[in-house]
């Protein structure tokens, strides 16, 4: 089993979906997806008068945008930047409580926010997504109460970011430790 | 020294006090030595408490610190993740009790490409695993001299040239990286492109090959017989 926590406003959170839906069909594991709101990320505007530490956000967020729209063109996939980032929440409160695969409804949340800037804060575009996948409207109350818990014991194993996996005891935050995660799973196997 | 500019196929800015640049040593000085190429590797002197606050330490334990709750998860996360990939090639990584100011050994850098080029690993080798096993104080001249000789590397003159048109080089390119993009380390520059942290090195592998078929993903590559001591 492998635990990954995402967020649909993490850009890296979309990045590795693919990248890690391949994995699992390759290794025929179960993948436990989990809800890890995390900041919404923008660029700072540059200001006249800058700190060090002002300009090296500044410098840095810019950058991990260019590397994500980058790697968006490398897998062919369509990814925009709002300059007013969508909140997720209830998005990811439907992910907490879904029964069967999650997959087409966490493709469809992804597609919707990153292509058309789609704001997954707001329960009625949520439930619209959900039907576009045949999924019912969920109880907001026990999916925002079961969305806190996943969030109160992930902080709990160390999780702070997304995406995270855990497996085997481990941590690893980012699609690029997929080769390790892989071999992990190998051994877990007995390959 | 123009901070995207070189006459190489590919820069790399790394820092001595980087646990994210020791980790990419090896594997980058493989991918160098495999391609038959010469990067041109540069320093970066990063001013760690400007983004992610200060902490010194003492027998382990924190004894001041101006970092929130979140720079901490980012720093001991930071740490376990460098320290585990270390630890494949074999690499002994301890968390720093202090911040260090690495501008010396970085100025050695610019030494060895001018005076030693073909040295570049042995002195990386006589620097970094000893720095994060604790062993080096690298704030003082002598320790890098020494470091220099221990790779080959003739050190007369190196002191002069630390103090003078070494640190004037050094000094010159620092703040011309924020402006350029570049604010971490490792960096390639690959035509232009800024690429941060060891996981592109698939997509440096794959420009600089000829971009032959598709163009990889990030990865952290986990082949450790490509990552061997030089």
């Amino acid at each position: 089993m492998l635990i990954l926590y995402i967020d649909f406003k993490s850009a890296a959170s979309y990045l590795a979906l693919e990248p890690t839906l391949e994995l699992a069909q390759e290794s025929e594991i179960t993948i436990d997806w989990r809800p890890f709101s995390v900041r919404p990320f923008s660029v700072p505007v540059e200001q006249d008068e800058e700190t060090v530490g002002e300009r090296h956000r500044r410098v840095r967020a810019a950058a991990q945008r260019d590397v994500h729209l980058h790697y968006a063109a490398v897998q062919g996939r369509n990814m925009h930047f709002a300059d007013t980032p969508a909140g997720s929440d209830a998005a990811l409160a439907a992910l907490a409580v879904i029964e069967g695969d999650p997959v087409p409804f966490i493709r469809a949340a992804f597609a919707a926010y990153w292509s058309k800037q789609a704001d997954l804060a707001d329960e009625a575009v949520v439930e619209i997504l959900l039907r576009s996948v045949g999924i019912d409207r969920p109880d907001w109350q026990k999916a925002k109460a079961e969305m806190a818990s996943i969030r109160s014991k992930a902080e709990e194993s160390g999780i702070f970011e997304a995406p995270s996996y855990l497996i085997a005891d481990q941590l690893f935050l980012g699609r690029e430790h997929l080769p390790w995660i892989r071999s992990l799973i190998a051994a877990e196997q007995g390959d | 020294m123009n901070a995207l500019e070189s006459d190489a196929p590919l820069i790399v800015y790394v820092d001595i006090k980087s646990p994210y640049a020791f980790a990419a040593i090896r594997p980058t000085l493989a991918l160098e030595k495999s391609l038959g190429m010469r990067f041109d590797w540069r320093p970066l002197t990063l001013d760690i408490p400007s983004y992610l606050g200060s902490a010194r330490k003492k027998e382990g334990k924190v004894v001041e610190s101006t970092r929130s709750t979140s720079q901490w998860s980012w720093v001991k996360y930071a740490y376990r993740d460098a320290r585990r990939y270390a630890e494949r090639q074999g690499l002994m990584l301890k968390g720093t009790e202090k911040i260090w100011d690495s501008s010396i050994p970085n100025i050695g850098i610019l030494w060895v490409m001018q005076t030693a080029r073909d040295r570049l690993g042995d002195y990386f080798e006589a620097v970094y695993p000893p720095f994060w096993r604790r062993e080096l104080d690298i704030e003082d001249m002598a320790v890098v001299e020494a470091c220099l000789q221990k790779a080959g590397i003739d050190s007369s003159g190196f002191a002069e040239f630390a103090l003078g048109e070494g640190r004037a080089e050094h000094d010159k390119l620092q703040p011309q990286l924020h402006p350029s993009g570049i604010y971490g380390v490792p960096t390639y520059v690959i035509d232009g492109t800024i690429l941060f942290g060891r996981e592109h090195l698939p997509y440096v592998r794959w420009h600089l090959q000829g971009r032959e078929g598709p163009a990889p993903d990030i990865a952290y590559e986990i082949d450790d017989h490509k990552a061997q001591p030089c």
